[in-house]
């Protein structure tokens, strides 16, 4: 029992001074920025969007290859993609905070960037959770804590309204088709399986070794997949999905139950992911009634 | 003595004419870069000092290191290359041949996907050891078979070995980590810095001094094993010196600036064409051309396109295959 304590105790003021640290860290970092509009360079699309949302946009003075939106974003300058940073351009814009993605931007760049003496805070949103709290922190930073306070505050509102209202459904099994070729789907830990966990669905893979693993068909089809979803981005053809057609031992082929979703949409750590998340439970329970009044589980 | 002596001779204005287009290199491939600065702004940088901070920084930290590395590594490549072909007698040797990219890959491959931080110390670190540890089996093995002549085909089979490794880790990795080891291998100087220049310069400089040293011996070679062997050349011993100081400056180039491939084949075989087989004027040659190639090739990636950075190793690998269709087509005309 005292041992239990003990640990309790331990584990509390780890918790504790981890936490101190990290509040202690980023009011250095407000402090070290020494304007209230900063100009930043923005490292990553979904950083990008998270700073229009709270009105910090017009202060983006350069983002990555790939961001698309808001339509505003496509005419701000780009220094790199997620391979390589052009050091040169960002010593050049001088800005007054570089937000980057953690583990979508080369380590290396990062590294330098920081040794040159620039602000870097990273963006690294595991989960829906993790959004609303970089919300905050951009606001913080930008200059815009009321208007991310909002967003981040409805966001957060909005997701336990989906939770509530889908969290308790008849569960369905569902494929996530992350790519065709080769043939992948995720696992637990990664970023799309807390919107099948909302949905209701179970995933028959969620116990693989990588969050994102390559799977043999003939896996999938031992597996009684109920759905197949199939996230394809604007810019991919129906083509670019995989050919379900062939296997209609699958109930989800048999039945025609393949949900599409936009997969710019989905995959992207934002406030737009709840629309993603509404439109996929709301398709899951169409395929729910669809089973339900054919009988056909 | 030997090298005034060979800058002296026949090739005179050759090697005047490479000084010079190496120095001219060093000073005009700094002016080029995606930040907009004049060269005004970059003679004052150097002269007296910097008009503005950013300046300093753009010149000093990133271009000026990048334009050292670039020389300091097509040098050490070109060697490395053209003293692989002259002591092994084969004209499709290069400093890759002991499997030392795929090592380094491999190498690269498990610093990314199993060590997540401090990636810029872990990486060149893992592909070093990865470059080294494929050198020590190519040698194992070649001397199991106690035939040196082998080494080219164990080097081939020891690659292809150690990528599938890479392969495989990277199959099951995740798909981030494993485009950055993808792009790593293709090579690039966006990252080095002046540490790197000392460092890869001081082996280039090792390798060029061991080699002024025993130039001679090298020479004797090239008239074939026995030949040299009746003028008191340690054949095996020669051989096994120039092969291990040849990984050892290849390995140290692989690790901090990706792989770079054709230039070690490519190099030597344009400046036979300009000097002569003989080893020091073809190693001083190899020296001056590759260090200016490698310059000029990454002034094209990191100004090419006005967003992103070609890797250098595309390139370089798309020069060099060219090059060797022109050779081949040349050789059928004149054969």
């Amino acid at each position: 029992m005292k041992l239990t304590h003990c640990l309790a105790l331990v584990l509390s003021s780890v918790l504790f001074i981890t936490n101190a640290q990290a509040n202690n860290s980023e009011s250095k970092l407000v402090t070290a920025i020494a304007t209230d509009k900063p100009r930043i360079i923005a490292l990553a699309p979904h950083i990008v969007e998270m700073l229009f949302d709270i009105g910090a946009g017009e202060q983006i003075i350069a983002a990555t290859e790939h961001t698309d939106y808001p339509l505003a974003a496509k005419k701000i300058p780009r220094i790199g993609s997620s391979l390589r940073i052009q050091l040169e351009r960002v010593i050049e814009l001088q800005p007054d905070l570089v937000i980057a993605w953690q583990s979508g931007n080369p380590s290396d760049d990062l590294a330098r960037i920081k040794q040159l003496g620039f602000n870097v805070v990273y963006s690294q949103p595991d989960s829906f959770e993790d959004v609303a709290k970089e919300l905050r922190l951009f606001g913080k930073l930008s200059g815009h804590s009321e208007q991310a306070e909002r967003v981040a505050a409805k966001f957060l509102a909005d997701l336990a309204s989906i939770k509530q209202q889908y969290g308790q459904k008849k569960p369905l099994t569902g494929f996530y088709e992350v790519w065709s070729r080769p043939l992948t789907t995720i696992a637990k830990g990664s970023w799309p399986q807390q919107f099948l966990d909302i949905c209701s669905i179970s995933n028959p893979f969620i116990e693989a070794d990588a969050r994102y693993p390559q799977v043999n068909i003939e896996q999938v089809l031992q597996s009684h997949i109920d759905i197949v979803i199939q996230p394809l981005s604007e810019s991919q053809t129906g083509k670019d999905g995989y050919d379900w057609q062939k296997w209609s031992i699958l109930p989800a082929v048999k039945h025609q139950q393949i949900i599409t979703l936009d997969a710019d949409v989905v995959h992207r750590m934002t406030t737009r992911s709840l629309h993603a998340l509404t439109d996929l439970c709301q398709q899951a329970d169409k395929s729910r009634e669809y089973y339900q009044n054919s009988n056909g589980t | 003595m030997s090298i005034i002596r060979t800058i002296k001779g026949k090739n005179t204005w050759v090697f005047s004419g490479l000084i010079i287009f190496t120095l001219f290199s060093i000073v005009l491939s700094i002016t080029y870069g995606p930040a907009t600065i004049t060269s005004a702004d970059i003679f004052q940088c150097v002269i007296n000092e910097c008009a503005s901070p950013m300046h300093d920084m753009v010149i000093w930290q990133i271009r000026i290191p990048r334009v050292l590395v670039g020389l300091a590594a097509g040098m050490g490549l070109a060697c490395a290359g053209a003293i692989l072909q002259n002591v092994t007698r084969n004209p499709l040797a290069d400093p890759y041949l002991f499997g030392i990219i795929s090592g380094a890959g491999l190498g690269a491959t498990i610093a990314t996907l199993v060590v997540s931080d401090q990636q810029s110390l872990t990486l060149p670190l893992a592909a070093f050891l990865g470059a080294l540890f494929s050198v020590v089996i190519v040698f194992g093995i070649a001397t199991l078979l106690r035939n040196m002549n082998h080494l080219l085909l164990t080097g081939v089979a020891v690659s292809f070995m150690l990528g599938s490794i890479s392969h495989f880790i990277l199959y099951l990795g995740d798909p981030f980590a494993t485009n950055r080891v993808i792009f790593w291998l293709m090579g690039s100087l966006a990252r080095v810095e002046m540490f790197h220049f000392y460092l890869i310069g001081a082996m280039v400089l090792i390798t060029l001094l061991t080699i002024f040293a025993l130039h001679r011996q090298i020479d004797a070679l090239l008239l074939g094993d026995e030949s040299a062997a009746s003028l008191g050349v340690n054949v095996d011993k020669l051989r096994l010196i120039l092969l291990a100081l040849c990984a050892a400056v290849t390995a140290t180039i692989v690790a901090y600036c990706g792989g770079i491939g054709f230039v070690g084949l490519m190099i030597p075989h344009i400046v036979r064409q300009l000097v002569g087989v003989t080893t020091m004027p073809l190693i001083i040659g190899s020296a001056l051309v590759g260090g200016c190639f490698l310059v000029w090739v990454d002034v094209a990636a990191r100004s090419a396109l006005s967003n992103v950075e070609i890797p250098i190793g595309i390139i370089t690998s798309a020069i060099g295959s060219i090059f060797f269709l022109a050779i081949m087509y040349r050789t059928r005309k004149t054969g």
